[in-house]
């Protein structure tokens, strides 16, 4: 156990570990210090002097080095100047006042030397409604300035750092947290301070300007509205939009988002998405996303989508009624072997229901993906438990095979933190990664020679307490077979476990749900397309066609093809009946993430035209096909899910939407303490733990 | 023409100094190096230092922007640099430096339009009881010129045209 | 004495009429006639420009904010100086007035930091239908005054860099 401490804020009495910082203690306590440049998740610099608080501590009598008593208690003596909370650590009976006259009088003085070289543009700011300086300003500051107008700083309001962020040399008070963030937490030092004084600016001088996926999170810890995103500028003002909670689709980390939606007369009336924001889950995505999940988003509202459901007549696609391209997709597969085709852009739900159907026909379930070992994972992946952010020293973690920071640019950020931390980093990869700078060994080898390699560091790797190893895009069969053998024994344990970087978000939903792989990459997909010769072909969210001229021409040999998908794709135009699916972002449903954690996201606008959910098109199909299966609602599948695979036993709607306290706290009224990532109030998911039917199933020669 | 080619040895020398796993120490010296024929460090020396000492390009457009003694534009042959805080301000450096502008036809931070000076305001320059004083930036280095007035400045920038042409 | 005070509360009640004729009427022939309205009266809101022609209404959206009755709806664009209606980044590129929620309490002039919207005395509102009564910023906004150019305007770059106009120092 950790030391405490106990001190008094405010005659509040409070009990921490040793070492935290006054700011911390207090807000555990609910007590409000107000900052700017200090961050929960940076260390502390103290350059704003916006959290000065008065601190006495216990006189200590120099003679006898025991404490002065006063009255029988400890005399407090206090310093004759103040003290920054965000650098001050707490100490044995310490008494700090927050809201003393004279540390009201400090705090005042400091926002209003601020604001003197504020430009006081909220209105046409988008920070404004949700901006720190604002809100402190009216909790703490002055209600004028004793300062001259006409001596007002003015800068350039209008500098492009790099084509994504915006920064408006007026409104920055120079508190850094971005330069912190990018050199800190995110490894690309790529912003700074320029000139000193009041003409101290933030620069950029990589190539690209602002070189960092990670650079939309500074928009989102910047305390004002120096920096602003140029997606989202002036697209509506902060208190005009809903939320919605939602996962990130775009890779298989599973950030938390928050989608931003607003009805819009540009949009032609439709409720549209604004912003993705950060959700906080700090066993996931912390508080930050990648620039690829806050703005890549907007296939989703691709003019190109599918509104109607298609069916094939006189060899042409002509627009349909539901139930007609129901019937006909249904006297498709109607006692026929049926090949479903998934990809892991489905949620868990979708897949389960075309498995059904693909299971009740006799038929096969594949997933269309190129990495192998997706089994694998099922038996040693992470489970219940695990944490990136709980490694550290004593822990290996090995990368084989993948580039993290582009693959999976959070894991990136999280497996960067555990080196630092002390965690044992063990990259082999053929090219270098920006992950390399942290790692304790470095295997630069062939894409060949990779297992050997991974076989050769298995007694320094299996040495560790805790082991977690990545593998990804370039991995093949022996890699990913090596690597599971690392972590023979470790099945069930958190903290340890396999994690596939897969090029899809719900890819490892798909393997738990016991989908077959094939491999589009090898042979030219000469795999599939043996596979799809004269059966009736069920295609979701999956473009073969489109991949590969061979498949197209292997599909034409198809009994029949049935495609469900978002966009008018060579596949599909390849089809008899073709679906038109519901993005995720205008359903309910739930993904696994590669660390096997499920989580569920909820709808953010209206569905498309007349789309419908995967899961219930694939259960409409197979009610025509005189099968029974769940299509009414994502909740009811996920029960018929949880019942049926022992992985998912005990998951339901509202186990997956319970949240427990999460430190740093954000959102809220705390903007000005953990920035404007949004509070998670939707749920943090539920790790699958390695199943026990799995574990009696293990290979490679272990018996449990 | 690239720093190591126009000064191999000077920035052996300069790299000896410094343990080789801190080769960023050597970004200052450097940057003065650069600055040695042009007077400003341009966009490729901040290239090429950067590589030299292992940083980023921002880290050492940074120290750049930090210190009044490098610059990355080119201006006035002589940079006068006035000291304005408050205790030379106390013996008139503010009214000086005014004065000063106004005589050469200039405002602080502007270049004369013959190019010859540049005036600017800097920070202290630790010769507060000998105010006015300013510091000249030139081809031939630094020197200190203490206890001015506009009259003996502008003498001191006549001279100096006569040697700089 | 009763039998004379119905004729005696008779006469009074007719001399009441008869003085009356002889008054100044206090109503006004509407709508061939108006009566001016007074000075704090609040009417249609019309939209402001500045005298060369540039909207005052930079899109801010504190008026929608405002509203109680949540009668307004704005949309933000971006200016160029290639194309621009206001002053500053940013303009309203919708702005929409429902004159049938709106309960014409000026919130909206209040919440303006520019002194765009203004309700102004033209109480002669009616619509034969919901969505006529939605006044679009064409409606809205006042003619280009003399001397002004019409919006988008080409402007010279650097000239219009700021939304709000520049503050006055409070005490003078």
């Amino acid at each position: 156990m950790t030391k405490t401490v106990t001190l008094t804020i405010d005659d509040q009495q409070v009990t921490v570990p040793e070492g935290t910082l006054i700011v911390n203690a207090a807000k555990m306590v609910g007590i409000d210090i107000p900052v700017f440049c200090y961050h929960p998740k940076m260390e502390p610099v103290g350059m704003c002097r916006q959290c000065l608080v008065e601190v006495g501590r216990p006189a200590i009598d120099r003679a006898t080095g025991q404490p002065v008593l006063e009255d029988g208690k400890p005399k407090i003596q206090f310093g004759p100047k103040l003290e920054t909370a965000c650098t001050t650590p707490v100490s044995e009976g310490m008494v700090v006042l927050t809201h003393s006259e004279k540390a009201r009088a400090a705090q005042k003085e400091i926002l209003e030397f601020l604001l003197t070289s504020h430009p006081l543009d909220c209105p046409v700011c988008d920070k404004g409604g949700e901006c720190p300086l604002q809100n402190l300003t009216l909790a703490y500051g002055p209600a004028e300035s004793r300062f001259l107008y006409s001596e007002k700083h003015h800068a350039e309001k209008h500098v492009p750092l790099g084509d994504k962020i915006w920064l408006d040399r007026e409104r920055c008070i120079q508190c850094g947290r971005c330069i912190r963030f990018q050199e800190i937490i995110a490894g690309d030092p790529v912003l700074s301070f320029y000139q000193r004084g009041r003409d101290t600016d933030i620069i950029t001088h990589s190539d690209p300007p602002f070189d960092s996926i990670f650079s939309g999170n500074t928009t989102d810890i910047c305390p004002v509205g120096a920096l602003t995103t140029a997606d989202f500028r002036f697209g509506a003002r902060p208190w005009e939009m809903k939320a919605a909670a939602s996962i990130c689709s775009l890779c298989p980390v599973g950030c938390n988002l928050t989608f931003n939606t607003r009805r819009e007369a540009k949009a032609g009336g439709k409720v549209v998405i604004k912003r993705a924001m950060p959700r906080q889950n700090e066993q996931v995505n912390e508080i930050w996303i990648c620039d690829r999940g806050r703005f890549n988003w907007h296939y989703v509202e691709d003019p190109s989508r599918l509104t109607h459901p298609l069916v094939k007549k006189d060899g042409k696609l002509e627009k349909a009624s539901w139930s007609a391209a129901i019937e006909a997709a249904g006297n498709q597969v109607k006692g026929n072997q049926v090949l479903v085709v998934a990809s892991g852009r489905l949620s868990n739900e979708d897949l389960f229901n075309l498995k059904q159907l693909a299971d009740g026909l006799g038929g096969e379930a594949l997933l269309y993906d190129s990495l192998p070992g997706g089994e694998l994972t099922t038996r040693y992946g992470v489970s219940a438990g695990t944490n990136l952010g709980d490694l550290g020293a004593g822990s290996a973690i090995l990368v084989a095979a993948a580039d993290l920071y582009h693959e999976a640019p959070i894991w990136y950020l999280r497996v960067k933190a555990a080196a630092e931390r002390g965690a044992n980093l063990v990259i082999v990869n053929p090219e270098a990664t920006r992950l390399d700078k942290y790692a304790k060994k470095l295997v630069r080898c062939g894409k060949d020679e990779a297992a050997a390699k991974v076989r050769e560091l298995a007694a320094e790797l299996t040495a560790a307490e805790n082991l977690v190893v990545f593998f990804g895009r370039t991995a093949d069969r022996n890699l990913a077979e090596d690597c599971a053998a690392l972590l023979q024994g470790r099945e069930g344990r958190a903290n340890n476990g396999l994690i596939g970087v897969w090029p899809r978000a719900n890819d490892q939903g798909a393997w738990e749900l016991g989908y077959k792989p094939v491999d589009p990459s090898t042979g030219s997909g000469q795999a599939l397309a043996q596979a799809v010769k004269g059966k009736v072909v069920y295609l979701a969210a999956a473009d073969p066609a489109g991949d590969d001229p061979q498949l197209a021409e292997a599909l034409k040999g198809a009994k029949a093809v049935i495609v469900q998908e978002l966009f008018p794709t060579k596949t599909a135009s390849l089809a008899d009946v073709v679906f038109p699916a519901q993005a995720f972002t205008e359903r309910d449903g739930s993904y696994t993430s590669g660390e096997r954690r499920v989580q569920r996201f909820y709808p953010a606008t209206p569905p498309l035209g007349e789309s419908r959910a995967d899961f219930a098109i694939a259960a409409a199909v197979a009610a025509a096909a005189g099968l029974e299966v769940e299509g009414r609602s994502a909740l009811l599948v996920m029960d018929k899910l949880a019942a049926a695979v022992p992985a998912f036993v005990g998951i339901s709607y509202r186990k997956l939407a319970e949240v427990t306290e999460q430190w740093p706290i954000v959102g809220r009224g705390d903007l000005y303490y953990g920035g404007t990532t949004y509070e998670n109030r939707q749920g943090l998911g539920v790790q699958l733990n390695v199943s026990t039917f799995k574990r009696s199933n293990v290979v490679r020669g272990r018996a449990l | 023409m690239s720093l190591a080619e126009e000064y191999p040895e000077q920035i052996q020398k300069i790299f000896a100094k410094y343990p080789p796993d801190r080769k960023q120490s050597a970004v200052m010296p450097l940057l003065h190096l650069a600055q040695l024929g042009k007077g400003f460090v341009d966009r490729h020396d901040l290239v090429e230092i950067a590589d030299l000492c292992g940083i980023t390009e921002t880290d050492v457009a940074e120290i750049v922007g930090f210190y009044t003694l490098y610059h990355d534009k080119p201006e006035g042959k002589l940079r006068i640099q006035v000291c304005t805080d408050i205790a030379c301000a106390l013996r008139g450096a503010d009214e000086f430096l005014a004065q000063l502008c106004e005589r050469l036809g200039i405002r602080p931070g502007e270049t004369t339009p013959d190019g010859l000076v540049m005036v600017e305001a800097v920070m202290c320059l630790a010769a507060c009881d000998k105010a006015p004083m300013f510091q000249v930036q030139g081809p031939d280095g630094i020197s200190y010129h203490e206890n001015m007035t506009v009259e003996k400045t502008l003498e001191f920038i006549e001279t100096a045209r006569k040697e700089v042409k | 004495m009763p039998v004379l005070e119905p004729i005696v509360e008779l006469a009074r009640g007719l001399w009441t009429t008869l003085r009356s004729m002889a008054e100044k009427p206090v109503t006004v022939q509407y709508p061939e006639q108006k009566r001016p309205v007074k000075p704090r009266f609040r009417g249609r809101h019309v939209l402001k420009r500045y005298d060369n022609g540039l909207e005052k209404c930079i899109g801010c959206a504190l008026c929608a904010a405002a509203c109680p009755a949540d009668a307004i709806f704005v949309e933000a664009s971006e200016n160029t100086d290639e194309e621009r209606y206001s002053p500053g980044d940013r303009y309203a590129s919708t702005y929409e007035i429902n004159m049938l929620r709106c309960i014409y309490c000026g919130f909206c002039e209040d919440a303006c930091p520019t002194e765009a919207i203004v309700l102004g005395d033209n109480y002669e509102l009616s619509f034969t239908d919901r969505r006529e009564a939605i006044y679009p910023k064409e409606m809205l906004l006042e003619p280009v005054p003399a001397g002004g150019a019409p919006t988008p305007q080409k402007t010279e770059p650097g000239k219009f860099t700021r939304s709000v106009p520049e503050m006055k120092d409070p005490a003078d």
